[in-house]
């Protein structure tokens, strides 16, 4: 009897736990069915959010069943996060990359190659112009769909360049310095209220080696030049990089245009407290939703500027990823590049836009998009170590800028810059890509 | 046989604890003291030998010996400031405030522990702005003219101590007031008999009885120190539009090195360098506070 007794419990426990099994089995397989259903994307610019989430409800016809999570954070804390996830195996299905941080898993292989659909795509010159479509290819491998760049010009405070006298804006690199100097105002008590001109002068990252080449390429200068055996020459500490550096101190600490303390970039010219600085096409739509009351306009540069084409990168295999493929071209489309500019304000790098309607609605895209015949261009090394080259550079400007005993000692300078060059010469060293 | 079975049982029972303890705080640190001897870029394959190549490497890094500088002044900083201010707000919050009190000031004294790190350091950011912050203005009262405080290389390097101060100082407080109560009574009494008054009852005595709890609070303070990130990085973030300058201290060097500048290995080296460092204070530490066996 006893034995039965037991026999039966034992077979009802066998039972409920045979049960509960089923249960969590039928659970996590309903789960894993939802989620195959979402794609997640990781972008390092906050605002480019409502575009992805623009472009994914524009698959709901194709893909209904497809719900696509956008996580935008901060650029250098998304870098970190690629750079755990794709090691780890734990990234997003797409990736929004800067070239110049895309190389790296490019080269290592961490990435999906495009299926033939996508390579044919990006390959097609009616779509993408050569130097796009190659950005996101390596070894004859297409990675990447082209996205945007970034894409540098002037943005000037119309009212305080009338207020100044000053009828036009700077033309050429002298412009920019005495511009400046009669652009900046001051307090009763002499203190800056207002700078001439917005430079990039504190903070980490490599902005404000970027910046400064931007600057030195006025000049005709480069921080670094790509040789014909693909290695790399420092031309930092040349007259070009001496006249920048001297221009930079001559803002700072002969003029007093700028100080290294005060308010800058975008957030300081939407408040007012800066006449102009140099930035990339995203300030107008950020001026738009913070600072819609303001009179500005946005000009070329002297020489040319910088391009740092981005891309959407895919991970993985299988259906997902086929998804997130399908995603990546949509975003590449011409009505989604268009949608991307009018609202978020980054330079689409698809060929052949109509930009018309946007250039009568926001005439400040001429800058942009209307370029001199002779305009040049120059891209950041697409090197693997471009972020430890840049932020190196970055920092001992950062202390150069801030030392007032520089100003007028172009010896001076000279050895800080050389001082610099070697610095970042040693990391090319490092990586087996500097020309010797 | 029993006391076999007992063995056994309390192997087998403390197994699972030590196995935890193992895999998530020896092993990280013998993995790190290894990858220190090895070059590897986080996402190849290849890791390749190279001996003491990044150490030797780290003796000539500028970038490294700024950080080891900036988060050693820090770290001693506010070890210099929290153990002797915490020792004596704890002392009139035992002495001298009455309970009901002692309770108000104990739990204020605190709260800067709890309170999140992040806000508290934008906080203080605000505070210590060069055009808006109060400080300045609190300065200008005096006729000062307003300070970089955040873009000075000194000046924020100090902004930084008095932030991990002004946490820390909570904990310590605490800690010292539980020393404080536990200390024998009759010891003050005798010493009052004796002629002393408070303040000599203080040097005299009760600091010398609290040196276990000054070496607890000097270590914690001090491990503490070394390992300062989120407030270096909250108060001169690189946000573009409010700049300041990048306190560079080590564990943000190991963090750039590792993740952005993808040497693993050579951040491991960096914080193999950072434990050595932290071992010989703490030992250091130990040698000078611990009490010393009757003779």
């Amino acid at each position: 009897m006893m034995e039965t007794d037991q026999n039966f419990r034992l077979s009802s426990t066998a039972r409920r736990l045979g049960q509960a099994g089923l249960t969590v089995a039928a659970l996590l397989l309903g789960t894993a069915a939802v989620r195959a259903e979402q794609i997640t994307v990781w972008s390092g610019y906050p605002e480019m959010a409502p575009f992805y989430q623009h472009v994914a409800d524009g698959l709901k016809a194709q893909y209904p069943d497809l719900t696509v999570s956008v996580q935008a954070i901060q650029l250098r804390d998304h870098e970190k996060r690629v750079a755990l996830g794709l090691s780890s195996n734990s990234a997003a299905d797409v990736l929004e990359l800067e070239i110049g941080t895309a190389t790296r898993y490019m080269q290592n292989d961490l990435l999906a190659h495009a299926p033939a659909d996508v390579v044919s795509f990006v390959q097609d010159p009616k779509n993408f112009n050569k130097f796009f479509g190659d950005a996101g290819t390596m070894n004859g491998t297409v990675y990447g769909v082209p996205l945007f760049r970034g894409q540098s010009a002037l943005y000037y405070n119309t009212d305080m360049f009338k207020a100044a006298g000053i009828a036009a804006p700077p033309k050429t690199m002298d412009d920019f310095t005495t511009d400046a100097a009669k652009l900046a105002q001051r307090d009763a008590s002499g203190n800056l209220k207002t700078s001439g001109w917005s430079l990039r002068l504190s903070g980490g990252g490599q902005g404000i080696a970027e910046k400064f080449w931007i600057n030195m390429f006025q000049y005709g200068g480069n921080v670094a030049v790509e040789q014909p055996n693909g290695k790399w020459k420092m031309t930092l500490d040349t007259p070009e990089g001496i006249k920048t550096l001297s221009q930079y101190l001559q803002v700072v600490w002969g003029d007093k245009a700028d100080s290294v303390e005060f308010p800058a970039d975008s957030d300081a010219f939407e408040r007012g407290q800066t006449a102009m600085f140099i930035r990339e096409s995203w300030v107008i739509g950020d001026i738009a939703q913070k600072a819609p009351n303001l009179h500005y306009a946005t000009s070329t540069l002297p020489m040319g500027s910088i391009v740092s084409p981005v891309d959407l990168f895919v991970t993985g295999q299988g259906k997902k990823a086929d998804e997130a493929w399908a995603f990546a071209k949509a975003a590449a489309s011409p009505e989604n590049q268009l949608w991307m500019l009018d609202h978020v304000g980054w330079l689409p790098n698809r060929a052949g836009l109509d930009y018309s309607a946007l250039l009568a609605k926001t005439p400040q895209l001429a800058a942009f998009v209307q370029l001199p015949a002779d305009y040049k261009f120059f891209s950041l090394p697409n090197i693997a170590p471009e972020d430890e080259f840049m932020t190196g550079i970055a920092d001992r400007l950062t202390n150069a800028f801030a030392d007032s005993s520089l100003q007028g000692h172009p010896d001076k300078i000279e050895n800080v810059l050389k001082q610099t060059s070697d610095a970042a010469a040693d990391v090319l060293k490092q990586n087996d890509l500097l020309d010797e | 046989m029993l006391e076999r079975r007992r063995w056994l049982f309390a192997v087998a029972a403390l197994t699972p604890t030590l196995a935890i303890f193992a895999w998530v705080r020896l092993y990280p640190i013998i993995e790190t003291l290894r990858l220190s001897l090895f070059k590897w870029d986080l996402i190849s394959k290849k890791q390749p030998f190279i001996g003491f190549a990044n150490f030797s490497q780290l003796a000539g890094d500028q970038r490294f010996q700024q950080a080891l500088l900036n988060t050693t002044v820090i770290a001693f900083g506010v070890l210099i400031i929290t153990v002797p201010l915490g020792m004596a707000i704890a002392g009139l919050i035992h002495y001298r405030m009455g309970s009901r009190l002692a309770s108000i000031f104990e739990t204020t004294t605190f709260i800067p522990y709890v309170v999140s790190l992040v806000p508290a350091a934008m906080a203080w950011k605000w505070i210590f702005d060069a055009r808006l912050g109060p400080l300045n203005a609190f300065l200008g009262l005096f006729g000062i003219s307003p300070l970089p405080w955040l873009f000075d290389p000194m000046l924020s390097v100090v902004c930084v101590i008095v932030l991990c101060s002004w946490q820390a100082l909570g904990y310590a407080v605490l800690i010292y007031i539980v020393g404080f109560r536990n200390l024998p009574v009759s010891l003050f009494e005798a010493a009052r008999l004796d002629g002393a008054s408070g303040l000599q009852a203080f040097w005299h005595v009760a600091i010398p009885l609290l040196k276990p709890i000054t070496l607890y609070v000097s270590v914690v303070t001090l491990v503490s120190g070394f390992n300062v990130y989120a407030q270096a990085y909250v108060l001169a973030s690189d946000s573009q539009g409010a700049p300041g300058r990048q306190v560079r201290v080590l564990v943000m060097d190991i963090l750039d090195n590792a993740f952005r500048n993808y040497k693993v290995g050579y951040a491991a080296s960096e914080a193999v360098v950072m434990l050595a460092i932290v071992l010989l204070l703490t030992l250091v530490q130990f040698s000078l506070l611990r009490e010393r066996g009757a003779k």
